[in-house]
């Protein structure tokens, strides 16, 4: 399907955001201090389920 | 009455450059105001190579490397997002070094005495220079060795591998140390010397995106009616790709659209969803 060259600015942009958030909703979010650690909670389940230590 | 100027990538792109450049520094001043370092993560955490250097370890031992954090796999997530749709569009429009590189070359040029860039005619000035293909191609491999470098480096490190070479730390983090001050002279010296020298010699996050412009869906393609090989597109692509009309996926290529603005022929090169031949 071709697409207006307008519009890939705005594809790339969405396609960012859209990821960012998908980050954000698996728990990857921002953490105060900068030292690091932590564990989200999703990922800690995903890593249980596969038998991944953590 | 005025008529509209017309529409232009290259116009867009430069916007959302100095915007990424503008917001990337915003960052890294952030981080050196007084107890400003203690909210919401270092400024390493909001790199989406972070996430790379620090994936190993977190999958190893359940804790990321110090200086990262969890924001990292969300900004490395939103990166191979846009790989998953566009290609290295990330490396051609969202990477602060990827716009500071276009700059210098553009100011280097202009300090070489080119008045006006006319699209699609060579530089005559002496630099940024082209590397013959000799020593330019076994350099263009360097990335990908930096890359599993730091992977294996990564498991047995406290801070991220990089963190002291860093180019994103030197030119927007503004808390040098004498590694930061060398990497940035490097880094800038490079960018006049050979344009896009960081992406293509040394990026690892280049390296690792740049499997995606194989099958991401949003691509060019070029059509045989309509394209006469005329070589504009290879005079203005930044990534020295030699031969662009055939190499539209070609893994070094950074999807900044610059062939298509520059292409004279219209039809030639159209920007298209799916998985069909770029060329037709």
């Amino acid at each position: 399907m071709k697409i207006h060259p307008r519009y890939y600015p705005a594809i790339i942009i969405a396609a960012y955001v859209v990821f960012l958030l998908i980050g954000f909703l698996l728990g990857f979010l921002p953490e105060r201090g900068g030292e690091g650690y932590g564990g989200s909670a999703s990922m800690q389940l995903a890593c249980s389920t596969l038998g991944i230590p953590t | 009455m005025t008529t509209p100027k017309p529409f232009t990538l290259a116009k867009s792109r430069r916007a959302i450059q100095w915007m990424v450049v503008v917001g990337t520094l915003v960052i890294g001043l952030r981080h050196i105001m007084p107890g400003e370092a203690s909210r919401g993560g270092s400024f390493d955490s909001f790199c989406a190579f972070g996430g790379i250097e620090t994936i190993l370890p977190y999958l190893f031992t359940g804790h990321t490397l110090k200086s990262t954090n969890l924001l990292n796999f969300s900004v490395l997530l939103a990166t191979l997002g846009v790989a998953l749709v566009a290609g290295r569009a990330f490396c051609g429009w969202l990477c602060g070094l990827g716009a500071i590189q276009d700059f210098v070359a553009e100011w280097t040029r202009k300090l070489f005495g080119e008045k006006r860039h006319i699209r699609g005619r060579q530089s005559k000035t002496i630099l940024p220079l082209r590397l013959p293909p000799a020593v330019d191609r076994p350099l263009r491999y360097a990335k990908y060795f930096v890359l599993a470098a730091i992977l294996i480096t990564s498991l047995y490190m406290v801070f991220p591998p990089l963190r002291e070479f860093c180019p994103v730390r030197a030119v927007f983090g503004l808390k040098m140390t004498t590694l930061l001050w060398i990497t940035l002279v490097v880094f800038l010296a490079g960018s006049m010397l050979v344009e896009r020298f960081w992406c293509k010699y040394l990026c690892p996050l280049g390296a690792a995106l740049a499997v995606f412009n194989k099958i991401s869906p949003a691509r060019l393609v070029m059509d045989h009616h309509h394209c006469n090989n005329c070589g504009r597109c290879d005079i203005e692509c930044s990534m020295g790709i030699a031969d662009v009309p055939h190499q539209l996926d070609h893994p070094e290529c950074v999807r900044c659209m610059e062939c298509l603005d520059t292409c004279a022929r219209e039809g030639s090169l159209t920007l298209q969803i799916g998985y069909k031949e770029n060329q037709i």
